[in-house]
This record gives C-alpha cells, sequence and structure tokens, in this order.
C-alpha cells in the first residue's frame, strides 16, 4: 500500500449504492430500510431526488433512543445532518480520507452535480470500505497470520 | 538574485514533496501492536438495565461498551445492537430489561500485543466496528475501531491526506466562474 493508492479515484473501491427516504418520512421507514440492507446509514432526499441530509446510526441512538421518543412520531428531517459534505466517485481514496478523519463521519455521501450545483447522491463510501481495502493488502502480503 | 533564490527554493519544497508521495506503507509497518493504538476501555456491569448501557454510549460518545461480570468480558453492547434488536420492535421498558438480553455474547477479542494487521482482518471478516483488547485474565483494558484504523493511515499519510484544501479543488474552480 503506498502514497500513489491514496492518489486512486474512490470508485476502484467496492463502495455501495446509497439508500435514500424521502423528505417528511418517518425515521420509522429509516430503520426498517437499515435493518432489511444491513446499512449503518441512510440518506435523506427531497422530491427532485437532491440530497437534502443524512442519518447514521449514531442519529437513531442519541436523538430517538435518548430522548426516549417512538421513530413513528419523528421525521426525518428533525434528526438528519442537512448538507452533508459529499464527494465524487472520481475525487482521490484521500479526500475521504480526509473527510473521515477530520469531521469524524463513518460515511461520506458520492454525488453528481448538475450545471446549477444541485448534488444528487449516486454511492457511499465508508470507513468499512477503506478497512477492507486495508485487509485485502494484508491479506495480499501474507500478514495477520 | 531574489527570483533565483526563490525558485531554488521552491524547487528544494518539490523535491521534499517528491519524496514524500512515494512512501510506501510496507506489511511491516502494519505490525503495530495494539496498545499502542487502543482507547480506554468503557465497560458495563452485565446487571445493569440495557437503557443505562444506552446512556452510557451516549454519554461517553462512543460505539460500543464492555459488558463485564467481575471485571471479567462477557459481551460487547453497542448502537448496532440497537439499531438491529431493538427500534421498531416491541421489547418492553428498557429499563427493566438486562443489557445481557441485546448484548453480543464472548465476542472476537485481541491481547495488546496482537498487532494491528490482525486487528484488520478480524473486522473486515467478522463484520464488526469495535475489538476489545484484554489481558490473559480476559479483563478488557482498551478497545480499537475502525476509526482507530483510519487514524493510523492518516498519521502514516500525513502529507496525503491533511494537506488537502478544506474543500475540494472543484470548490475553487466553481468560484471562478464568471469571472
Amino acid at each position: 500500500m503506498d502514497a500513489k493508492t491514496l492518489s486512486l479515484p474512490i470508485s476502484t473501491l467496492d463502495y455501495k449504492q446509497p439508500a435514500t427516504v424521502q423528505v417528511g418520512s418517518p425515521v420509522s421507514d429509516v430503520i426498517d430500510i437499515m435493518q432489511a440492507e444491513g446499512f449503518g446509514c441512510i440518506l435523506v432526499v427531497d422530491s427532485e431526488q437532491r440530497l437534502a441530509g443524512i442519518i447514521t446510526d449514531r442519529d437513531l441512538l442519541v436523538q430517538v433512543c435518548g430522548k426516549r421518543l417512538d421513530p413513528k412520531n419523528v421525521l426525518v428531517e428533525d434528526i438528519m445532518s442537512a448538507d452533508p459534505e459529499s464527494l465524487r466517485a472520481s475525487d482521490p481514496i484521500a479526500f475521504a480520507l480526509n473527510l473521515m478523519h477530520l469531521g469524524h463521519f463513518r460515511h461520506v455521501p458520492l454525488c453528481i452535480w448538475d450545471d446549477q450545483h444541485q448534488e444528487f447522491p449516486v454511492g457511499m463510501i465508508s470507513t468499512r470500505d477503506i478497512l477492507d481495502h486495508v485487509a485485502i493488502f494484508i491479506e495480499s502480503q501474507g500478514g495477520g497470520t | 538574485m531574489l527570483y533565483d533564490s526563490a525558485i531554488d527554493e521552491e524547487l528544494a519544497q518539490m523535491d521534499q514533496d517528491s519524496e514524500i508521495s512515494k512512501r510506501v506503507l510496507a506489511a511491516s509497518e502494519i505490525y503495530v501492536p495494539l496498545r499502542q493504538l487502543m482507547r480506554d476501555c468503557v465497560t458495563i456491569d452485565i446487571a445493569e438495565s440495557t437503557q443505562d448501557a444506552i446512556d452510557l454510549l451516549i454519554d461517553n460518545h462512543i460505539g460500543a461498551a464492555s459488558v463485564v461480570e467481575d471485571g471479567i468480558l462477557r459481551g460487547i453492547f453497542g448502537e448496532r445492537d440497537v439499531l438491529r434488536k431493538i427500534f421498531n420492535k416491541d421489547v418492553g421498558d428498557l429499563t427493566q430489561i438486562p443489557v445481557t438480553q441485546f448484548m453480543k455474547v464472548d465476542p472476537q477479542t485481541a491481547k495488546p500485543h496482537d498487532l494491528l494487521d490482525t486487528a484488520v482482518l478480524y473486522m473486515a471478516r467478522g463484520r464488526f466496528r469495535h475489538l476489545p483488547i484484554v489481558d490473559e485474565n480476559q479483563h478488557p483494558i482498551g478497545m480499537v475501531s475502525i476509526r482507530d484504523v483510519i487514524s493510523y493511515l492518516v498519521d502514516y499519510f500525513p502529507h496525503e491526506v491533511l494537506t488537502l484544501p478544506p474543500n475540494p479543488i472543484r470548490d475553487a474552480l466553481k468560484a471562478r466562474e464568471g469571472a
């Protein structure tokens, strides 16, 4: 693993398609999707499919469980982090590491932008994707024995 | 003369940057012992309620805690357990349900002298985020998470990761549009 690896585009990693819910959905819908798909994070989009926010399992723990709220009675916009930091799939892996480290993010949305600078989510890169990449490198070197 | 000096200085800096960018993380350098990376261990007693365990995760800003009985590790309880086993399920009053009902029993552990590469493979193959570090008597003494792996990479490649502009370059280009 070398410095060049970090300059490769994020698209070289096995990043995921994003799970999304619309603004106005109850948080219970988010939980259903996360449980069914095994995701730790979901993106909130508006009616035009533009990125509006992000909800992680940490948000659910703190904002819903910690406040003893019923997820059926809470809307996604009430607990989401609005306007999250995002990247392009063509950005270097170093950009993702930078955001994850400095922002303490586990997940970073990958988006495309139209000519009005509106962003539309197309993927999700997570700290687990980075870990898996390191694990592949270690296995290729015969480590971890 | 001043101009020549500035050029020389710039070329020297470029040479230095070029050297740094060739940095390679050798497999041997992932052989760092976990005691150097682990964070303090937050524990909860096995008799505590699930709500107390949840409050512990929130108050300590952690994703998982070690569940102990007489100081010995019996399980691990984290935010993933809350998501998968508690939310949207009619589990009852969490203040009356022991954390043992939802914790992962006998989790994978590592020793402080085990190496980072072992921890990475444990977490990648087991699909978990947190790895309790225990002593020879199974007393939890630390925790290593995926975040610590990310921090290690950033510490190893600070030039590549930390010297980026605060926003990606495209934002700078965007600002020039119309000029």
